[in-house]
């Protein structure tokens, strides 16, 4: 066993400098901080024949505060811009959502201008919510899903929820020790004499 | 660094091991299963001496409650900053305290404490922490045990089935529902951890969450059989004359062993917490840190268990997942599957349905070479036996390839978490641009070569320990019936060497940057 290691070292040192850099390239296009946008969420994937980048303005919109989404999608064969029209909607994204998803609502079709799908939004509720954006091309129909928060999240909510169950287990277990310790102690008491 | 995939994506990935490590690995792999065909199985080794290495001593865990009072202190003060920042802090993943110290940092850096201090983690864990103040509300003393209701898990729980069901939700949470990129639900386990802890303290005895329920507990406990460092006895004769039994029951001041060991007995890692009681109360001071041969343990002297033997295996599989998950090509993979199924949103029951898979898949052939075996031992030996015994060898290959994995999120993914800890709550921060993506993913903390190195050395070892698992383990099961050759291990060998193969094939692809 102890040639078998030395073995296996002999033949792992050199592969150390045998290990090639992969440059693999960079990214030709990316709306980020040098755009004249916005502070803005972007989001980038790819669904079959394109390339979608996603924005929201702003990141982190509040109720009652105009915002707006911005889909840009291009083929991933030539890079030309989807021309056509794209449906925005809208459900909410709660827990129990990941698995019975809330009813859609339409928020807008829209056609490209400068080659991006703009969609304006209003939300009256603080809430986490899946906007869909849906198109149509090649007779394939596309849908994206992308998450976007209304507000700040709930923060006192869950920290309260925790320290309530945890006094009331506290206080709980207390108040039947308080009739457990002297029964027992009576119990002992008996048996003692 | 950008990867531009054929189809002129671009994706942010870590590049996988290169070709040639993957080559040498593998060649040297099928020498070693060569070798352990051929080679004759050694008498078991259940009865030999274990190599002892020098006392690194007992001053830290026995001087008293002091250092690890300040050390969960530390933790709890960490711990309570990430709710905070989960909470109150910036959504924004890459920004927030919360994500980048519990999933870049904790949880990626936890698997290779293990191999140095063991189950040291869970000394200085604030979640139990958190919970022995509430209810016992006495810090570095005995408390009265009657802020407990002291009651007996029910049997059902006993075991670490509990553990393993929590397991595999934790990470459905984490890979599944994508909770390492949200603060906010990080913040939201965390707390839940803390009501679980501080429940099953006020109602069960001793600490039933580590013994029984934690995860995280139970998945160190599992690895630390392959810790290089034990807390044991210095003169095992002492113990087994010993009629206080301190270690277990505690003294006037010192709690008792939070999982009812007696250290006169004990045998395994598994259920010990580094807590030091035992080496705090013990009127002879006969308790101490030591050195040993890692791999040692789950070689001869762990003792074999059903209920481990499946969590291990969990392991395996859910290592194995983690990895998978990560891959580029998995989002296809969910995708197409949700197409089939009708699944929408963030796919959570196309990803479900992955985890049973990868889950079934491990568990099945696993069982299919341990049948294998018993078909080539003459072994009247029940089959559920050879279930449990060989599953040991299922720790090194989840263990090593835990530690490859979490070496591309430790080195390529931590550069750059000074500026999350100057601004905690990610205040007035944006999300990470690509340039600023690109130059963090430059940014290694060590050279590139370096973490391949170590991940292939990682592999090997892995691949070396559990061959040595199966042969020693079934050298021991076959000794009551005829010591046999190598080759009745064969299907054992095989699994070992198909998993090491997968997990080698899992680090040779480029891998999804997390965050």
């Amino acid at each position: 066993m102890k040639h078998l290691i030395f073995l296996w070292l002999l033949v792992l040192l050199p592969c150390q400098f045998a290990g090639a850099h992969h440059v693999l390239g960079r990214p030709t296009y990316s709306l980020n901080e040098d755009s004249n946008t916005p502070p803005s969420m972007q989001v980038e994937t790819q669904i079959g024949a394109y390339f979608v980048s996603y924005m929201a303005f702003p990141a982190f919109p509040k109720p009652n505060e105009a915002g707006r989404v911005s889909v840009y999608a291009t083929r991933l064969d030539d890079g030309t811009p989807f021309e056509g029209e794209i449906t925005f909607s809208v459900r909410d994204d709660g827990w129990l959502d990941n698995w019975h998803p809330s009813r859609k609502e339409v928020l807008g079709v829209q056609r490209p201008n400068d080659n991006t799908h703009r969609q304006g939004f209003i939300f009256k509720e603080e809430g986490d919510y899946i906007i869909t954006a849906e198109f149509e091309a090649g007779g394939e129909p596309y849908l994206i899903d992308f998450p976007l928060r209304i507000g700040e999240p709930l923060s006192v909510g869950p920290l309260g929820i925790a320290v309530g169950v945890i006094a009331a287990i506290l206080i709980g277990v207390n108040l039947v020790q308080k009739k457990r310790l002297p029964r027992a102690e009576k119990r002992s008491g008996r048996a003692g004499a | 660094m950008i990867y531009c995939s054929a189809d002129g994506s671009f994706i942010m990935t870590h590049p996988g091991l290169p070709e040639s490590w993957g080559l040498a690995i593998l060649a040297l792999m099928l020498l070693t299963l060569v070798w352990a065909v051929r080679a004759p199985l050694a008498a078991s080794g259940m009865g030999r001496p274990v190599l002892r290495l020098p006392l690194i001593g007992n001053r830290v865990w026995a001087a008293g409650p002091g250092i690890r009072l300040a050390l969960k202190l530390v933790t709890v003060s960490l711990f309570l900053l990430v709710i905070a920042a989960g909470l109150f802090g910036t959504p924004i993943p890459e920004r927030n305290l919360a994500s980048v110290l519990t999933w870049n940092l904790w949880w990626s850096g936890l698997v290779f404490s293990i191999f140095f201090l063991g189950s040291a983690w869970c000394a200085v864990c604030p979640w139990d922490a958190l919970a022995q103040w509430l209810v016992r509300r006495k810090i570095g003393v005995r408390a009265e045990p009657n802020n407990s209701l002291n009651l007996r898990v029910p049997r059902g729980l006993r075991g670490v089935w509990p553990a393993m069901g929590l397991l595999v939700g934790l990470t459905w949470l984490e890979l599944g529902l994508g909770i390492t990129l949200d603060p906010y639900a990080t913040a939201l386990l965390a707390l839940l951890i803390v009501v679980l802890a501080t429940a099953s303290l006020a109602v069960f005895r001793r600490k039933a969450f580590c013994r029984y329920f934690c995860p995280v507990g139970r998945t160190v406990g599992a690895y630390s059989q392959l810790a290089a460092v034990e807390l044991r006895p210095i003169d095992a004769d002492l113990c087994a004359r010993c009629e206080t039994l301190d270690c277990h029951h505690g003294n006037a001041i010192v709690e008792p062993c939070p999982t009812g060991l007696v250290m006169g007995r004990l045998q395994q890692n598994t259920y010990c917490t580094s807590c030091g009681n035992c080496a705090q109360s013990c009127p002879h001071g006969n308790i101490a840190w030591r050195l040993r041969p890692p791999g040692i343990e789950a070689e001869q002297g762990a003792r074999p268990q059903w209920d481990e033997a499946v969590f291990m295996l969990a392991l395996l599989a859910l290592t194995a997942l983690h990895g998978l998950s990560m891959m580029p090509f998995w989002e296809d993979w969910m995708r197409d599957l949700a197409r089939v199924i009708g699944d929408s949103g963030r796919l959570p029951w196309s990803f479900s349905l992955g985890l049973l898979a990868c889950l079934a898949a491990v568990a099945g052939v696993y069982a299919l070479m341990a049948a294998a075996t018993r078909r080539l031992t003459p072994s009247r030996l029940p089959f559920k036996r050879y279930l449990a015994t060989f599953a040991f060898a299922a720790l090194p290959l989840a263990f090593a390839y835990h530690m490859a994995h979490n070496l591309n999120h430790l080195v390529r993914e931590s550069a750059g978490v000074s500026r999350v800890v100057q601004n905690p709550l990610g205040t007035s921060a944006l999300p990470f641009s690509m340039a600023e993506k690109q130059i963090r993913h430059m940014n290694m903390l060590t050279w590139q070569d370096t973490i391949f190195a170590l991940q292939a050395g990682l592999l090997v070892l892995g691949f070396l320990v559990a061959v040595r698992i199966v042969r020693q383990r079934g050298a021991a099961l076959l000794e009551a019936e005829r010591a046999g050759q190598g080759w009745r291990l064969f299907p054992m060998l095989l699994f070992a060497a198909g998993m090491s193969g997968f997990n080698l094939w899992l680090l040779m692809q480029p891998m999804l940057m997390r965050l």
